[in-house]
């Protein structure tokens, strides 16, 4: 919360909220509600691999011969795996992530999935993002239900998709949509402001807020207020934190680099929405899956490690999910097709660390595809209740039992 | 006999708030898209009742439509979803029946179909062209179409029903958002609405009743049974008492106010919709005409939308801007024409602006500064904002807030404004540019 207050501070400065008599701005009155409640400051950053990622080949039983039987070209060999423990390690792309495992800041949830498991691309990824299935009500998305009910409508932007592409339908509602963000130069004013004009008004804003005659006009200057300060606060962050941060220079290191500068622009935005694509590996897929996996593995790692010395780590918890894992036995393209459950990872600073759950089976197959153990709406449940205080019930459509994620 | 507290009795000029620069612009940017220097100060001068009588002309577009045709189709012919946004701008910028375009606009917002999921131009563009011929027309012959159009029941999910399996998503959204509002029917009477749309279906392309799948039976919707077929069914729903309310509703806050109403305001209005059976044009000129709307209820009390913001300065400053950069910032901002975010459209008001959406706005204004700084003789800025280097500033600046701005920013930001115009350099044209971008920074600028 310390951000958030000194940046109210220093927009509205005490001197101005006692010589005038204006009313208190909505958004202040906002923040002093939202610390009386549960979990106010903690934020949730989605990781969306798209195509369906192949948990065998992410997290790896090199124990056992069903995998080595099964992924006859594709399988990794045993002294590559980085080990976690004698029966199951991470793919060799996946030093990121294995380093967070040493940080204790990584929790993998094995046997992820759902009954009756779809197979097609857009049924399971709309069950993922909707939480419901196809005969229910499907036009929310679970995190847009929690929009609409618990953080509504706010000048600040409750949620935030980072990323050029279609909004994603997890942050659909029925009323304001959460903006999809392609660049940071979207809070950029793209004016040099040569003859002080803005500082100006910029002042003037600050001291002055208009009568309560108009209260849109109250509100457009409220969100103006933050508007500049955040732009103002970007450059800024922007400026000084070129060198320092250690992204690797690949889309998803970029996207959670500009994700980390919007945490720290003082908006109090709780939900981060980004996408990893390219999962969908049903044809040589060795080389492909390697580098998807190290990109997300080392944007992580950057990620978690920059979050830990700006002091946002300990609130923030980044969960990344697929819409299905692969098959079991590789086809005859060396790749593989679309399967079940698979392993889903949180990482934070607050996480149950290692590995949770049992791996599935290699053998006990449904259709020739792992099962699942843990539905994912528990783990849905989880990060609503435990981790950002939200009531899951009516989100999710029913009671999820809570997992145990988070220390 | 008029009733002197009824909100909606005619405004007429008079000493106190005369028929000026002020009005005209607050009468063009709620029933068009603005217009030039030039075009509002014509305004002023030929008088009120008769801008007020050529807003509801429909005639004269016969070059504008013939200019456009090939566009339609062209967008139709290569099914590309995307070029109708840009299509239907350029009508919004071209049209010179500025009422019907925000109309049909609007009709497109309460009806809302996305492209996105439709992907079938030639049916967007279908549902456009009823939108556009009974916008201002019948709401029940509207209503009716809307009921069959292809473009809906896809959006809807809604192209197969069946007598077996009656589908509720039409019949929900027909009460809940595009007749009565929440609250005033039941469950049960979706249930039963539905059951009279069963055999309505899209095949092909094309809707097509389907007589073996219409239930026949007995239905009871809304207090009343019978054998009702889907048209009649339309119907009662159109005659519940709450349907003239939400209906009054919704263009008062399309065309007046983001505020709460009170229901009580909305009786006159409803009142003169059912007497002229959900005429659209009557009640619209009783809207436009009224103290309502020519007060501080309705002047000032409605956030300029994004589609607002581009067209009117696309409009005001005479610019011929790229379409494809224009999608994308209007995206950025939530509102691109054909697609709107969900069923609901776009809600408007205090949600077109946000932290993110206040720098876009800004920034969109530089990005058509910049374009109308490049234009030179006729058009140049300087001209088009009917600016001159030996004319007295103050009174220029006026000129520009009285044509931008519903409500006038405090005297302090003015006084800034002139300050930092006098230590601009770069000639007449670059001062311009800065001063309108400046405009376009202070909060007021955002409400119309």
């Amino acid at each position: 919360m310390a951000n958030r207050r000194q940046f109210i501070q220093a927009s509205f400065s005490n001197a101005a909220l006692i010589s005038l008599s204006w009313q208190v701005p909505s958004f202040l009155v906002n923040a002093t509600r939202s610390t009386t409640t549960k979990n106010a400051d903690r934020i949730l950053v989605v990781i969306q691999l798209s195509g369906g990622n192949d948990g065998l080949n992410t997290v790896i039983p090199y124990g056992d011969d069903a995998y080595y039987r099964n992924r006859f070209t594709l399988a990794i060999d045993q002294p590559a795996v980085l080990k976690i423990n004698d029966y199951l390690g991470l793919h060799p792309a996946l030093r990121g992530f294995s380093e967070m495992l040493d940080l204790r800041r990584l929790a993998i949830v094995q046997g992820v999935g759902y009954p009756n498991p779809n197979r097609s691309h857009f049924e399971s990824m709309d069950l993922w993002h909707t939480a419901h299935r196809i005969a229910e009500n499907r036009q929310l998305g679970w995190l847009g239900r929690c929009l609409e009910d618990h953080y509504g409508l706010t000048q600040e932007l409750p949620a935030i998709h980072y990323g050029d592409g279609k909004q994603p339908l997890a942050l659909a509602t029925r009323g304001t949509p959460a903006p999809s963000i392609a660049n940071l130069d979207q809070f950029r004013l793209n004016i040099a402001d040569r003859k002080g004009f803005l500082s100006g008004l910029r002042q003037d804003m600050s001291v002055r807020r208009p009568s309560d005659h108009n209260p849109l006009l109250g509100y457009i200057h409220d969100s103006a207020g933050i508007a500049l300060k955040t732009s103002e606060r970007l450059e800024n962050i922007i400026e000084t934190t070129r060198e320092l941060a250690a992204y690797p220079a690949t889309r998803l290191g970029r996207k959670l680099a500009a994700v980390s500068q919007l945490m720290d622009s003082g908006l109090g935005t709780r939900i981060y929405y980004v996408t990893h694509d390219g999962f969908d590996t049903h044809a040589n897929q060795g080389t492909t899956h390697a580098a998807l996996l190290q990109e997300l593995g080392d944007a992580v790692l950057a990620f978690t490690n920059d979050l830990d010395k700006r002091g946002h780590l300990e609130r923030t918890a980044i969960v990344s999910f697929s819409e299905f894992g692969r098959r079991v036995r590789e086809n005859a393209s060396r790749g593989t097709d679309h399967g079940a459950a698979a392993p889903l990872f949180i990482a934070g600073g607050d996480v149950n660390s290692g590995l949770l759950n049992e791996h599935p089976s290699l053998t006990d197959l449904d259709e020739g595809d792992l099962k699942f153990s843990i539905d994912y709406r528990r783990i849905y449940a989880t990060l609503l209740d435990d981790w950002l205080g939200i009531d899951s019930e009516s989100i999710l459509g029913g009671r999820f039992p809570a997992f145990d994620l988070f220390s | 006999m008029i009733d002197s507290n009824d909100p909606w009795v005619p405004w007429e000029p008079n000493e106190k708030e005369p028929w000026d620069l002020l009005r005209a612009a607050h009468l063009v940017r709620r029933a068009g898209f603005a217009v030039t220097f030039q075009e509002l100060d014509a305004l002023v001068a030929q008088g009120y009742e008769r801008t007020v009588d050529q807003l509801f002309q429909l005639g004269g577009r016969e070059d504008f439509e013939i200019e456009m045709a090939p566009i339609e189709q062209t967008i139709g012919s290569q099914q590309d979803p995307a070029a109708l946004a840009s299509w239907w701008l350029l009508r919004m910028v071209g049209s010179p029946c500025q009422l019907l375009e925000k109309i049909t606009f609007f009709w497109h917002g309460h009806f809302a179909t996305s492209a996105d999921k439709v992907a079938d131009a030639k049916a967007m563009l279908a549902q456009n062209r009823v939108l556009r011929a009974n916008a201002l027309g019948s709401f029940e012959t509207l209503l009716q179409l809307i009921s069959r159009d292809v473009a809906m029941l896809t959006y809807l999910d809604s192209t197969e029903n069946r007598k077996t399996r009656p589908n509720e998503n039409y019949a929900r959204e027909l009460m809940e958002l595009f007749c009565l509002g929440p609250g005033n029917y039941t469950e049960g009477d979706i249930k039963e609405l539905a059951r009279c749309f069963t055999g309505w279906e899209v095949r092909q392309n094309r809707f097509q009743f389907n007589k073996h799948q219409h239930d026949t039976g007995i239905k009871s919707l809304l207090g009343r049974s019978g054998h009702f077929s889907g048209e009649e069914a339309v119907r009662i729903v159109l005659e519940q008492p709450a349907a003239a309310t939400f209906i009054a509703g919704k263009l008062v806050r399309f065309f007046c106010t983001d505020n709460e109403l009170d229901a009580e305001l909305l009786k006159p209005l409803a009142g003169k919709l059912r007497e002229n059976d959900f005429a659209i044009a009557p009640v619209l000129r009783k809207i436009l005409t009224s103290r309502y709307f020519w007060s501080d209820r309705s002047m000032g009390q409605k956030v300029r939308s994004p589609v607002e913001l581009a067209i009117g300065m696309i409009r005001t400053l005479g610019l011929s801007t790229n379409m494809y950069e224009l999608r994308r910032r209007l995206s950025a901002l939530g509102q691109l024409p054909m697609f709107p975010p969900n069923v609901k459209g776009w809600e408007g008001g205090r949600t077109w602006i946000n932290a993110a959406t206040f720098v876009e706005r800004i920034n969109l204004v530089v990005q058509m500064a910049n374009e109308a700084a490049n234009q030179s003789g006729h058009r140049s800025i300087a001209r088009m904002l009917v600016f001159s280097a030996g004319g007295q500033l103050s009174q220029q600046i006026d000129r520009l807030v009285d044509h931008f701005f519903a409500v006038r920013p405090p005297e302090a930001t003015l006084e800034r404004l002139v300050e930092s115009f006098r230590r601009q350099s770069g000639g007449t044209n670059e001062q311009v540019k800065e001063l309108l971008v400046a405009l376009a920074a202070i909060p007021e600028f955002h409400l119309i």
